[in-house]
């Protein structure tokens, strides 16, 4: 065991060795520590390298506050996390950490001679150095930022990890499990009401655990703590630890992030390793506390240079001292007790040195007491050493002067610049803060949500300040719930409240231009770097923010704002709450994208919506295409086809003889009631008055502007029942469009809509065979041509099963769709495969089926229109009943553009030399000679090979097409440009005696 | 996320059971028995208040009641002042700011 | 425990001591709509009273209703009772029209049971659980998908969904079950 480590000390388990390594090196922690605590425990403070002028760095921080000491992780195969915090990740053995931003060691870093050109790179400097010549972007510049940028390495492997998600409503939140969080919790839970208490550490105690001297109603402080945890629980409350609160959003939706493996060695295989919560509060309570400040001047950055508070948290909670020989420097009463802790665990404490020239007499005689040597009025001035402080140089201040220096020789400086409240969360509520002159920093003001901000983070210092608030807040959120609640008082004893003051950079007697002194450790930003932000223009503090980049780190700002704050302050000659904060975003600390993605990736990754047939069509080769949330079957090679091959062949047979395709997923719409045919003539353009039950029609659906919307084969049952069906991914649009009209505009109505896309699963049968097939099967019904024509509807049996059978071709063949309950798709499908072995019956896909309706010239809505042609424009006019007295779109349709000449009209479009297929998508122009840009006059909206024709065919979008039947117009392409031959769009059949057969 | 009170089904659901559906009371001009002008069939479709703050506006309890409603939300703050039926009258906004005070 | 297949066999997907869910047996289930004034009549009809609260339900032997919206009901019954109600509401419908639409094949019900059953929920319905009363239900959304929620106890539930929808969520609650027993 290292000499850095005290016997007994802490709340770590001394007697279970832990290994892990640390750039490749094997160290050994004890149970409970984190990477942090283990490395200091082994004398290490060298922990990384900063981001810009790759500085030697150590832990400045012991939470999740930490800017320095960032490390890969490995945690086995795949699992690689860059820009770990060694102050939060708990070790476990085996856990393999890695130092950042340096080459080739961490000791010996080549890009530290940024540092010494630390001149060049002030604020502002990529805007300034990389201005001209403009030829330089592409080859110099940008390869050198992309180069030297970045934080860590960013993992390159599939993340082999799960993610969780879960919802949760609560009547309390409480966030911060220190004395107020507990107190708040206990009091609202003594109320009955459901609590839930998250802390980001690994347990509750917060302050507490920090500070084991203090005693609370005559109990030790971890023993309070420990009773509180228990008497939560049997209160039923929830408590969540390593959960870190990352965005607080409206109406008191909190989400939390649940860290829950990565502190074990060999997690469960079906545990995930996050899971983020959405909560839904009741009321919040913030009890997130206070974050000390560092102090600002020369070189308060070299490791060894540390926050008092933390090194106080170091020897209390993980036993270990921070340094054999420390120096305090501080202007707040709190680092002196950082120094008595120190004193009696064994480190020989060489000065504190407090920038105030009168401290507390209390705290005086306890130095005195300890043989401590006060150095008050004073400033520190410069610190010494490469790779760990060893010296610091402090000056007395009097009446503003800068005495003469004094060197302190130590292996550790404490600092402590005093305290700010945490209200990251608070803010992204957007309640505001104000500006508290005493205690020199920002506290909640005006609150949007209703939520209670307790003990710290309302600038209340001190255990019984705290926990004494956190009751009365917890009882007060109970009684806004419209509980009796009476908030308990604590007693505390040993409580080390404390004051301070607040400073901008301290003053100095040396050259203040050549100051390291950092604000922003992450993003190296100094003091130096803020003034001339101020001075080259920059005077609202969110252009300094964004100039300098204080505050941009992935720490948000926790630790440089206010000293930031100050800086920019003191160069605009403005007070504070004149220049203000820099907003503070979600999430609260970095949090992982897994944690965002959750349940949704691989098989997860999005719904898959499965047609009953889709298990015979994945057993049987076919392969798939995303169609709204369907997959669909999009052809079915054989033999190792390519799909060109597939889809002629599927085609040929189609035509030849039968082919069979699974249409279930076409949206259906049963429309009920004694106005179901008026509400039909007010939806769909064509008159409905006169369709005979029994027989069906092609419906056009516009929207009031007079533009394509949807359409389908809607068949009439019987005088109040419409069997609609929509295209595929229309289903959930047209019948949502549907009851908006039904419910605002034509409530008076007597009909009623129920979706049945989903009880019926559809197959259909195209080609000249489809009617031998089919006939032996049905039974009640007489399909043949004459009693049952082209565009019929009935309801039967089809192989026992009950059916809706339409008499219906989307492809220009004979064709049938059945309609059988969805439960028994598939086994239909199979009879019908059976049963159509001798007509060689095809399976086909989506593919095929839309090259069979272009060679017929059906339109696919979505395809051939986007959302601003109309009826006319595509050639359906005929689909409009234009006597009756209103439709939607009926109006829309003479608005003056609609009627225009130059519209953009849906065209058959043939290659001239007759091979060439046409690409999707592709631009189409009358004059391929003119200058670039050319004018566009539309473009391919469909093409296929066509086995029917021999040859290519298309469908485009033409500026007046219909006048241009004839027109050769061109296709530019990288290859060069195709000639088109404008046709009809019809192009096999036209006469359609085949639908007749 | 935001909380949204469905006037049919009386109750404070969360956001996803429900679909924004535009602004309220744009009310489809009678153009079977009227002479609508261009410009009133261009209001009707197009033009819209937009507005900062208090706004009327549609929503659907799609995974719910399936009930078309109207609410006023302020667009700045993103809090309902209130939810009603398509049946109900449209409510005074400084009634509705009063009572939120 | 059993793979789902695509003709959702009935039977257990998860079972365990924290939470199982039972895929169950097909049944018939229709959409019913009436306005107010023909609500009685039908309910007589079907053979039992609609409810006029959203999420209230009334049931009588194999029937069971649960009021959706203000015109809306689901009925559940056994799966050979369909032709008997249809009838009997084709009788009444000049007189009472409504809308009786058969859905039994539109979706599939899991049961979902045990200690953790509200912890499974959670994971997809953002709705509080808790305040869905036992003997009520809804029409709420989990992950995305539309579902009925029926709360039978204070830990055992049916959701109904969409058949197509049915292998995501039915895979989200299997995921979510080796999570919650982990």
């Amino acid at each position: 065991m290292s000499s850095f480590r005290v016997p007994g000390r802490g709340r770590i388990d001394h007697q279970s060795p832990v290994e892990f390594s640390f750039d490749g090196k094997k160290i050994t922690g004890v149970k409970g520590d984190t990477i942090a605590s283990a490395l200091l425990a082994n004398g290490i403070h060298l922990m990384g390298r900063s981001f810009k002028y790759h500085r030697p760095r150590g832990p400045v921080s012991a939470g999740s506050e930490e800017p320095n000491a960032l490390m890969g992780t490995r945690r086995g195969p795949g699992r690689f996390e860059p820009n770990t915090r060694a102050t939060v990740q708990e070790i476990w053995h085996g856990l393999e950490a890695t130092s950042q931003n340096r080459y080739p060691s961490l000791e010996f870093d080549i890009g530290a001679v940024n540092d010494r050109a630390y001149m060049l790179f002030s604020a502002g400097f990529y805007y300034k150095t990389f201005m001209w010549p403009k030829s330089f972007w592409d080859k110099v510049y940008e390869p050198f930022i992309r180069a030297a940028a970045g934080l860590g390495v960013s993992p390159t492997e599939t993340d082999p990890d799960h993610y969780a998600s879960r919802y949760l409503h609560t009547d309390v939140l409480v966030i911060g499990a220190g004395p107020a969080g507990l107190a708040s919790a206990l009091a609202s839970a003594r109320a009955g009401l459901r609590v839930t208490l998250v802390d980001e550490n690994t347990e509750a105690g917060g302050t507490l655990l920090s500070e084991p001297q203090a005693v609370i109603d005559g109990s030790q402080a971890w023993d309070w703590v420990e009773k509180a945890v228990a008497e939560l629980k049997s209160l039923g409350a929830r408590v969540m630890t390593r959960t870190t609160a990352i965005g607080y959003y409206h109406q008191n939706m909190v989400a939390l992030c649940e860290k829950l493996t990565d502190h074990l060695p060999a997690p469960a295989a079906n545990m995930p390793r996050e899971r983020m919560w959405r909560v839904r509060a009741g009321q919040v309570i913030l009890a997130q506390g206070a974050l000390e400040k560092p102090l600002v001047f020369d070189g308060n950055d070299r490791p060894g240079v540390m926050l008092a508070g933390s090194a106080q948290t170091y020897l209390n909670r993980y036993g270990v001292r921070v340094g054999n020989s420390a120096v305090i420097v501080t202007s707040h009463d709190s680092a002196w007790y950082a120094a008595f802790d120190l004193a009696d665990a064994g480190t020989k404490i060489q000065a504190i040195v407090d920038t105030r020239a009168n401290p507390d007499s209390t705290l005086l005689e306890g130095a005195k007491s300890r043989s401590i040597r006060v150095l008050a009025g004073y400033t520190a001035t410069r610190t010494e050493g490469r790779l760990r402080v060893k010296s610091v140089r402090v000056n007395p201040v009097s009446n503003g002067k800068v005495g003469a220096p004094e060197t302190l020789t130590c292996d550790c400086l404490l600092m402590s610049g005093g305290w700010t409240p945490s209200l990251h969360l608070f803010s992204h509520t957007k309640g505001s803060l104000a500006w508290d002159d005493e205690k020199q920093t920002f506290l909640p003001d005006r609150k949007t949500e209703d939520c209670e901000i307790a003990g710290a983070g309302r600038g209340l210092w001190g255990i019984g300040a705290a926990i004494n608030d956190g009751a009365e807040m917890g009882a007060l959120v109970a009684r806004h719930l419209g509980r009796d609640a009476v908030a308990a008082t604590y007693d505390v004893a040993s409580d080390r409240p404390g004051t301070g003051i607040s400073h901008k950079e301290l003053p100095t007697d040396l050259n203040p231009g050549k100051a390291r002194a950092f604000v922003d450790y992450q993003n190296d930003v100094t003091a130096k770097d803020l003034r001339l932000a101020v001075r080259e223009g920059m005077h609202s503090i969110e252009h300094v923010k964004r100039y300098t980049t204080n505050g941009m780190a992935t720490d948000q700002g926790k630790m440089s704002n206010i000293n930031g704050l100050n800086i920019a302050a003191d160069a605009l000659g403005k007070p504070q709450p004149k220049v203000g904060l820099t907003t503070f975003r979600p999430p609260y600390t970095p949090t992982t994208f897994g944690a965002f993605v959750g349940y949704h990736k691989g098989d997860h990754f999005d719904v898959t919506r499965k047609t009953p047939i889709d298990s015979w069509a994945e057993e049987n080769g076919a392969v798939f295409e995303p169609v709204s949330m369907w997959r669909r079957a999009w052809y079915f090679p054989k033999d190792g086809e390519d799909m060109d091959a597939a889809v002629s062949r599927e085609c040929r047979a189609t035509r030849a003889s039968l082919g069979m395709f699974d249409a279930s997923t076409l949206g259906k719409i049963e429309v009920v009631g004694p106005d179901a045919v008026e509400f039909m003539n007010r939806m769909y353009t064509n008159p409905w008055t006169k369709l005979a039950p029994g027989r069906t029609r092609y419906g056009l659906l516009l929207g009031d502007d007079g533009f394509i919307r949807d359409d389908g084969v809607i068949g009439r049952l019987s005088d109040d029942r419409f069997h609609v069906t929509t295209t595929t991914g229309g289903a959930a649009r047209v019948l949502n469009m549907m009851e908006d009209y039904l419910q605002t505009e034509w409530p008076d109505l007597d009909v009623w809509l129920t979706s049945t896309t989903e009880q019926w699963a559809t197959i259909a049968l195209n080609g000249p065979n489809a009617r031998k097939l089919l006939e032996p099967l049905v039974e009640g019904l007489d399909i043949s041509a004459d009693a049952f024509p082209h565009m019929s509807i009935a309801e039967c049996k089809v192989a026992g099963l009950p059916a809706r059978l339409f008499r219906v071709s989307f492809t220009g063949e004979l064709g049938f769709e059945v309609n059988v309950p969805a439960a028994h798709g598939r086994e239909l499908w199979e009879i019908l495969w059976e049963a159509g072995q001798q007509y060689d019956i095809c399976p086909y896909g989506t593919e095929t089926m839309h090259v069979l309706r272009a060679e017929k010239g059906y339109i696919i809505v979505g395809q051939d229109t986007d959302g601003t042609v109309t009826p006319y424009d595509a050639g359906i006019s005929w689909a409009i009943g234009k006597s009756k007295p209103d439709f939607v779109g009926k109006r829309g349709l003479e608005r003056p553009d609609l009627v225009a000449k130059g519209r953009k009209q849906l065209v058959g479009l043939l290659s001239r030399d007759g091979k060439t297929k046409l690409e999707e998508g592709a631009q189409i122009v009358l004059d391929p000679n003119q200058p670039i840009p050319m004018k566009m006059v539309g473009h391919v909206t469909s093409s296929y090979h066509s086995d029917a024709a021999g040859r290519p065919i298309a469908f485009g979008l033409v500026e007046g097409g219909h006048d241009k039947m004839g027109d050769t117009i061109y296709i530019p392409m990288p290859e060069g440009v195709i000639e088109a031959e404008v046709t009809g769009t019809v192009f096999y059949d036209p006469e359609g005696a085949r639908l007749k057969l | 996320m935001l909380l949204i009170r469905c006037p049919y089904c009386q109750q404070t659901l969360p956001e996803l059971e429900f679909t924004y559906a535009g602004q309220a009371h744009v009310a489809r001009p009678d153009a079977a028995n009227k002479q609508i002008s261009d410009e009133e069939w261009r209001d009707f479709l197009f033009i819209r208040t937009n507005v900062k703050g208090p706004h009327y506006e549609r929503w659907r309890h799609a995974h719910g009641c399936g009930r078309f409603f109207n609410a006023v939300r302020d667009t700045v703050s993103d809090r309902f002042l209130i939810t009603y039926k398509v049946e109900d009258p449209r409510p005074e906004l400084s009634d509705l700011l009063e009572k939120s005070e | 425990m059993t793979v789902l297949t695509h003709a959702f066999t009935p039977g257990p997907l998860v079972s365990g001591g924290a939470v199982s869910v039972n895929l169950m047996a097909p049944i018939g289930r229709f959409s019913v709509r009436v306005r107010e004034s023909g609500r009685d009549a039908l309910g007589a009809a079907i053979g039992l009273e609609l409810p006029t609260r959203i999420g209230a339900r009334t049931k009588n032997g194999n029937r069971e209703v649960i009021c959706l919206g203000p015109d809306e009901w689901l009925l559940q019954t056994g799966a050979g009772e369909t032709a008997d109600i249809t009838a009997a509401c084709a009788a009444i419908y000049a007189a009472t029209p409504h809308s009786l639409t058969d859905i039994s094949a539109r979706e599939i019900t899991a049961k979902i049971e045990g200690p953790a059953a509200i912890d499974l929920l959670t994971i997809g319905c953002p709705r509080d659980i808790d305040q869905i009363a036992v003997g009520d239900g809804c029409r709420t959304v989990i992950d995305g998908i539309s579902v009925i929620l029926w709360r039978d106890g204070e830990a055992s539930f049916r959701v109904d969904v969409w058949r197509s929808f049915a292998p995501h969520l039915l895979g989200l609650l299997q995921t979510g079950s080796a999570e919650l027993s982990a």
